[in-house]
């Protein structure tokens, strides 16, 4: 193995090496934390890239472990995209804890997501024994979210500033935005739901509707708070293409490490 | 196929992905680097890079597709160039880095919008480069163009909308419009026409395949012999025209179809 870069470590890992990670060691006489990257699935993944790479940088330059990585049919993970699935999702967390508790020294290991790879992570808080998931606007409702994607994917499909003519030869429930779903992935997410308990240690909401304080105002969940002023356009079409840049959720997670002894 | 990631380049500051065909296959000599598109990473807009490299593994062609400078995963390595040397040094490292793993010794470059422009500067610089793929590259609007444009405008239009495309014409502007976030500067077309006589005087095979998303510059496959005049009828030049689909590909239908596209084009044209 090469020496570790300061921009991380890119290699391929699990059992038949099918999940591509990149490893941001940190120091590893001051590192407290290890903390994995969880990603979102489809374009959401694209768009927050460049975040979980400059928060990756950020968690590793305070001298904490971070791994961040693809899902088996995501971005440089092998597997086709077509091919996603829930449980190998839920499954890849659990590897990938173990490859950073292996590459870190350090056992006790938390999750940040966004979006759907937060509720991932919090599926998979007992399989990958995580210490707990710090939730960037998670998915409350699988089937609201369904169908959101669904209207969003019907208006791609029909707007004349990206295509010359309608696309009336494709079905709209095939994919969303450039990644494809089938039914048993979108059955699946139908029945996603953010679940309030001792795991999800830190909200942080940049969503344009403010839903979580109801749900956190409801759930006896001791979970911290943290509400950005700028929402980001999750889904909005005209900015399905943009890179995602929100330094204020950054900022929330390095708070919550500082603060927070694992 | 097997993948492994890397990396390389002066400082290391380069991120890539190699992909190398299985042994059993008949490998070719010949290697395949895939540029970003625009500012996106090196999975490519929806995954299309992911799936264009391992559909050439496939066929036998080891391949690359990695971060330059400053994208993606890469940093910088803290030379002072101008972006156009960087492009062509990181380009010169990811040749490297193929033929020390793959054993390749002529490369065929592709790339998407700003990717097709530095694979056009790389393959005029680059003697090892026998082909390329620009996808949205370089065309420039013609008198056909225009033709083609009004005229689709005029018998789509009601008659209001055309009073009011006629008004907005004649009205002086009363804004600034905003900066386009990403964009892509074309060189003068003269510059460019020189380029590919020179590219092709040199042996180098050429696909140019334009989206519907190109339409501001694109519309007809007529349009490239109306603007490069003979050197499109070269016969190391092939165009073609997937009026259907947006710029970045977003179906998945229409990704198939340009990676069938281009494996099609790559085993005609580099057998070996």
């Amino acid at each position: 193995m090469t020496p570790a870069s300061p921009g991380g470590m890119p290699r391929y890992f699990g059992t038949e090496r099918e999940l591509f990670g990149i490893s941001h060691p940190g120091s590893p006489m001051q590192a407290r934390h290890a903390v994995l990257l969880c990603p979102p699935l489809g374009q959401d993944m694209a768009r927050s890239q460049r975040l979980y790479r400059l928060l990756a940088h950020a968690i590793s330059a305070r001298g904490d472990a971070a791994l961040r990585f693809d899902f088996h049919g995501t971005g440089d993970s092998a597997g086709d995209s077509c091919g996603i699935s829930w449980q190998r999702c839920v499954s890849d967390v659990r590897q990938a804890a173990d490859e950073l508790r292996y590459a870190s020294g350090i056992d006790s290991v938390i999750a940040f997501g966004a979006r759907l790879g937060a509720n991932i992570a919090l599926s998979a808080v007992e399989s990958a024994r995580l210490h707990g998931v710090l939730a960037w606007d998670p998915i409350m409702d699988g089937a609201s979210h369904v169908e959101a994607m669904d209207r969003l994917q019907t208006q791609l499909l029909s707007d004349t500033t990206r295509f010359l003519r309608r696309r009336h030869d494709v079905n709209p429930r095939d994919e969303w935005v450039g990644f494809p779903l089938d039914n048993l992935l979108r059955a699946t997410l139908q029945n996603v739901r953010l679940e309030s308990g001792p795991s999800l240690k830190l909200l942080i909401d940049s969503m344009p509707s403010a839903s979580y304080p109801e749900w956190l105002a409801a759930s006896a969940s001791i979970t911290r708070y943290c509400h950005i002023e700028r929402p980001v356009r999750w889904l909005d079409l005209d900015a399905q293409e943009d890179v995602i840049l929100a330094h204020e959720v950054i900022d929330a997670v390095l708070a919550y490490l500082a603060e927070d002894g694992v | 196929m097997s993948e492994a990631a890397h990396r390389f380049g002066a400082t290391g500051h380069l991120v890539g992905i190699t992909g190398i065909p299985d042994p059993a296959l008949t490998t070719r000599g010949v290697g395949v680097i895939v540029l970003n598109a625009g500012l996106v990473q090196r999975v490519g807009p929806f995954r299309l890079h992911v799936s264009l490299t391992r559909r050439l593994n496939a066929c036998g062609y080891a391949t690359l597709r990695f971060d330059l400078s400053g994208l993606g995963d890469s940093g910088v390595d803290g030379n002072l160039r101008s972006r156009q040397e960087q492009v062509s040094a990181d380009i010169s490292a990811a040749m490297r880095l193929l033929a020390s793993h793959a054993g390749c010794t002529r490369f065929v470059l592709m790339g998407l919008c700003s990717g097709a422009a530095n694979a056009h500067s790389a393959a005029r610089e680059h003697a090892e480069v026998v082909g390329a793929v620009f996808l949205d590259g370089y065309a420039y609007p013609t008198y056909g163009f225009r033709m083609r444009h009004y005229f689709a405008k005029l018998i789509h239009a009601s008659p209001g909308r055309l009073i009011k495309a006629i008004f907005r014409r004649i009205r002086p502007r009363s804004r600034v419009a905003a900066d386009p976030l990403f964009e892509v500067g074309f060189p003068p077309r003269r510059e460019v026409a020189s380029d590919l006589f020179a590219m092709l005087g040199r042996g180098l095979n050429l696909l140019f395949i334009f989206s519907g998303g190109a339409s501001s510059y694109f519309n007809h496959p007529r349009q490239f012999r109306e603007c490069y005049g003979a050197i499109a009828l070269h016969p190391g030049i092939e165009v073609r025209y997937f009026d259907w689909a947006d710029h970045t590909y977003v179906l998945g239908s229409d990704r198939a179809m340009l990676v069938d596209a281009i494996a099609e084009w790559m085993c005609r044209k580099f057998p070996d």
